[in-house]
């Protein structure tokens, strides 16, 4: 029988947890302050506490590619991260798509490969860390499919219509089983934007790869990253879209603070805001607008603010 | 394909111990492998891959261990695992070319796109010293690395104004143990 | 051949059913042919054409039924189904119940039959599955047996259908079929030859349609089976690439497929109106049912299959022949019927 991928969100969050650890991105607390203060919030008024750790570090992989340098130290890094979340006896929530495919990833060898396992321990042990893979990893954007419902009881800024385009980014939906929709066609983020009272707009590139990456957007940005980004922006332009929503700061990033690069280089002009998809649920649902840090964004809120009355 | 253009391959005297290797350190057995091409089809940087990602999967069961070690799709793959999702035989891909480019860096082999290489160790940098990463200090350093001292510079003044950009990230709480962690990690062999 | 009543009861009414009903008839026993469908004929009606000679379906139904209908010794049961089996000593009593039939719907009885033979065939996989083929979304898309209805419909329309044609159309095969990931790892057996054959046909009726295949491997293993394939390529200019698709998108109304060149290594793209996907073949829920009731042996997808060393058996007086068995040409299920009412008529002939 054909193996099933998707999992319904009540089966893979049979309880809703009262408290959750909250993994910090640098990208995301870095750039755009607005997007962990909205996750913390819409956590908050989703009844759950979101704990977090100033020791935790960096996740060190932005995306995988980047245990090519230093396997050893990604892999220690790694198990005192997420040791330190054990020790609170919690799970582990992200907010960045390249924090969760990163966490998952170097949890899963280290849970298939014992030596790596103790190479990674034998690091950490002299500070008493030590990992035993009882965490599990998740993304906030599972917790807000699984709460839709309360979500969209709790709105009170209806989006009036307002097309938003999503952009799922890569390493959640890359994991094939066990995540909440498929990969080849999914529609959890749209459920979310209805929801909300937003009209979801599926433009033809919606599903194309940012093309950040672990600093491919440093290293490569004129060769790859800009043609690519071009492509999914005048895909997103042409459909309509007014407002795009990433899972991913990396991902925002790249869809925000390219664009007047793309409109000197392409000699188009895109003006589409893009925000955490987080953001725009605190935003609905009445968060203030100073807390969501929309000074950060490259590509003004003011059109959309305006057709939302604020 | 081969180094040698003058004689033919001579498929009898393949062999890989590649193949072997991500079967026992990962569990991936590229002889499943349909060579159906979906990976290929929806590679998002196909289009400049030297090989693209079904070709490297061939490479792998030709044992052309040189060529996947000296190959630059290897630095332009940007990891969207699309690859993998797509495969009707659930290769990892993605692992492959980790597995490559962590021996390729073992084996001192310079990268086709050395600023790659240059970035993740300012990277790396980073962390070790603050436990954090901060993208704009990242950014000028890597500019300055690279000689693009103005690249950015534009852009980035508009955003220090506007308090967007925070050069100077706060550092861990317990950053010394970062940074021997780092200095454990270097010194020991691999 | 003195008349003797003993009495099979062949289930399902495509071509292997009717093969078999036929032959146990003609071999001088009874037979008592039920289809849940008004007609008979099974998966065959569906269709326009057959490979490899280009026949018409309907012929061969039509014939079979003129001889069915003729015989004596056979009774057609439509829209009827079987409800439960009781197994006795040298038979089963089964329970059938006519599922609307002018009148006598819901009308059950009961028969005592000396053997069973199952031949309730295959249907095709929910193509829904694979979201990146966007079956279920985009319009254009479709299963290779929606768009054999597609194909008759532009065949029996009268008058200039040009204004129909669609520029472009994609058929892409092993959907489901050889994938461990998402769908089944076996091979569905007659996609090469029949996505052969739709594409062929599509040329026919619009010589300007630009029709490609996109395969990972053509199976044309049969009697004149490569010649037929060789016929689309060569002289119907239909346009094969080897590569599975990755994905299907809109664009400007139109649908993009996206795949690798795999013999030259380079992605492609192309713009059709219409997509086809070989769905891989798979047992009818059906056919699991009726396997409980009659304690014949099933495989983990739910295919019937056969005891050792005796093809057309599953269990003690349960027969089986067609796609109930596996994914099979017409042909092939012709054979097997024939085979299950020789496993029948030498049960019969032995206890005498």
């Amino acid at each position: 029988m054909p193996r099933q991928r998707v999992v319904n969100p009540e089966e893979k969050f049979p309880t809703v947890p009262g408290t959750v650890f909250l993994f910090r991105s640098c990208t995301g607390s870095l750039e755009y302050p607005g997007t962990e203060n909205a996750v913390k919030e819409t956590l908050a008024s989703l009844g759950i506490h979101a704990l977090m750790d100033p020791d935790q570090t960096c996740c060190s992989g932005y995306l995988l590619t980047c245990s090519a340098h230093k396997p050893e130290v990604s892999l220690a890094i790694t198990a005192r991260n997420l040791s330190l979340v054990e020790k609170k006896d919690l799970d582990t929530y992200t907010f960045c798509n390249g924090c969760y495919g990163y966490l998952s990833e170097l949890s899963h060898i280290m849970m298939h490969n014992p030596a790596y396992l103790q190479m990674a321990n034998d690091l950490i042990a002299r500070w008493g860390y030590r990992y035993e893979g009882k965490t599990r990893i998740y993304h906030v954007q599972e917790m807000w499919y699984r709460l839709r419902e309360t979500i969209g009881q709790k709105v009170v800024r209806p989006l009036a219509g307002l097309k938003v385009g999503v952009h799922y980014g890569c390493h959640y939906l890359a994991k094939q089983y066990g995540i909440l929709d498929d990969g080849g066609y999914p529609t959890f983020h749209e459920e979310i934007v209805e929801i909300l009272g937003g009209t979801p707009v599926f433009y033809k590139e919606r599903q194309l790869c940012c093309g950040y990456s672990v600093g491919r957007g440093f290293t490569h940005r004129e060769e790859t990253v800009q043609p690519h980004l071009f492509k999914k922006l005048t895909s997103a332009r042409d459909a309509g879209v007014e407002l795009i929503t990433t899972v991913c700061p990396g991902c925002n990033v790249a869809l925000d603070r390219e664009q007047p690069n793309l409109g000197k280089r392409f000699g188009t002009v895109f003006k589409i805001p893009v925000i955490d998809l987080s953001q725009l649920i605190a935003l609905a649902m009445g968060m203030p607008l100073q807390k969501l840090g929309f000074e950060a964004n490259t590509i003004p809120l003011t059109g959309v603010l305006k057709k939302l009355g604020l | 394909m081969g180094p040698d253009f003058h004689t033919s391959f001579r498929l009898e005297r393949i062999e890989s111990p590649l193949k072997r290797e991500l079967k026992d350190l990962f569990g991936i057995d590229v002889d499943t492998c349909l060579e159906c091409g979906k990976c290929s089809g929806g590679c998002s940087n196909g289009h400049v891959f030297d090989y693209t990602p079904r070709k490297i999967v061939q490479l792998v069961k030709l044992g052309a261990e040189e060529t996947l070690l000296k190959m630059d799709a290897l630095w332009i793959c940007l990891s969207c695992q699309l690859c993998l999702d797509r495969c009707p035989s659930g290769i990892d891909i993605p692992r492959i070319l980790d597995h490559l480019r962590e021996k390729s860096r073992r084996r001192g082999i310079p990268a086709t796109r050395p600023a790659v290489g240059l970035f993740h160790d300012l990277m790396l940098d980073q962390v070790r010293k603050s436990g954090r990463v901060s993208e704009v200090g990242l950014m000028l350093r890597f500019n300055v690395a690279t000689g693009q001292y103005l690249n950015d510079a534009g852009l980035g003044w508009k955003m220090f104004l506007k308090g967007k950009l925070h050069p100077f990230s706060p550092s861990v709480k317990s950053v010394k143990e970062v940074r021997r962690l780092f200095e454990e990690s270097y010194g020991k062999k691999t | 051949m003195p008349e003797n009543t003993k009495t099979a009861l062949v289930i399902g009414g495509g071509p292997a059913g009717m093969e078999a009903a036929l032959r146990i008839a003609q071999a001088g026993f009874h037979a008592v042919l039920v289809e849940k469908e008004p007609e008979l004929g099974g998966t065959l009606r569906d269709l326009h054409s057959s490979f490899p000679r280009w026949e018409n379906p309907r012929e061969l139904i039509d014939h079979r039924i003129g001889l069915l209908t003729k015989s004596r010794r056979v009774t057609i049961r439509t829209q009827t189904a079987v409800m439960s089996s009781v197994r006795q000593a040298k038979g089963f009593r089964v329970s059938l119940k006519s599922l609307g039939n002018g009148g006598r719907e819901g009308y059950e009885d009961e028969l005592d039959v000396d053997a069973v033979v199952l031949a309730t065939g295959f249907e095709l996989m929910d193509a829904s599955v694979y979201g990146e083929y966007g079956h279920g979304i985009y319009p254009g898309v479709m299963t290779s047996l929606e768009f054999e209805g597609q194909l008759k419909t532009w065949a029996q329309r009268a008058g200039d259908i040009a204004v129909d044609a669609p520029h472009g159309v994609a058929l892409i095969k092993c959907v489901g079929s050889r994938d461990r990931s998402k769908g089944y790892p076996y091979c569905s057996k007659i996609c090469c030859m029949y996505t052969a054959k739709q594409a062929g046909l599509v040329k026919d009726l619009f010589p300007d349609t630009r029709v490609y295949v996109f395969y990972m491997d053509y199976r044309a293993s049969g009697k004149e089976y490569e010649e037929f394939v060789r016929q689309v390529i060569e002289e119907k200019h239909v346009r094969y690439i080897r590569g599975r698709p990755a994905k299907v998108l809109p664009e400007d109304g139109r649908l993009l497929v996206r795949a690798e060149d795999t013999l030259m290594g380079i992605p492609v793209e192309v713009a059709v109106d219409m997509v086809v996907l070989a769905s891989a073949i798979v047992p009818r829920p059906g056919t699991l049912l009726l396997a409980e009731m009659f304690g014949a042996r099933t495989d983990e997808y739910g295919f019937i299959e056969n005891e050792p060393f005796e093809p057309a058996r599953s269990s003690e007086r349960v027969f089986y022949a067609g796609g109930c068995g596996f994914a099979i040409e017409t042909a092939g299920a012709l054979n097997q019927g024939a085979a299950a009412a020789a496993g029948v008529t030498a049960l019969f002939n032995e206890e005498r």
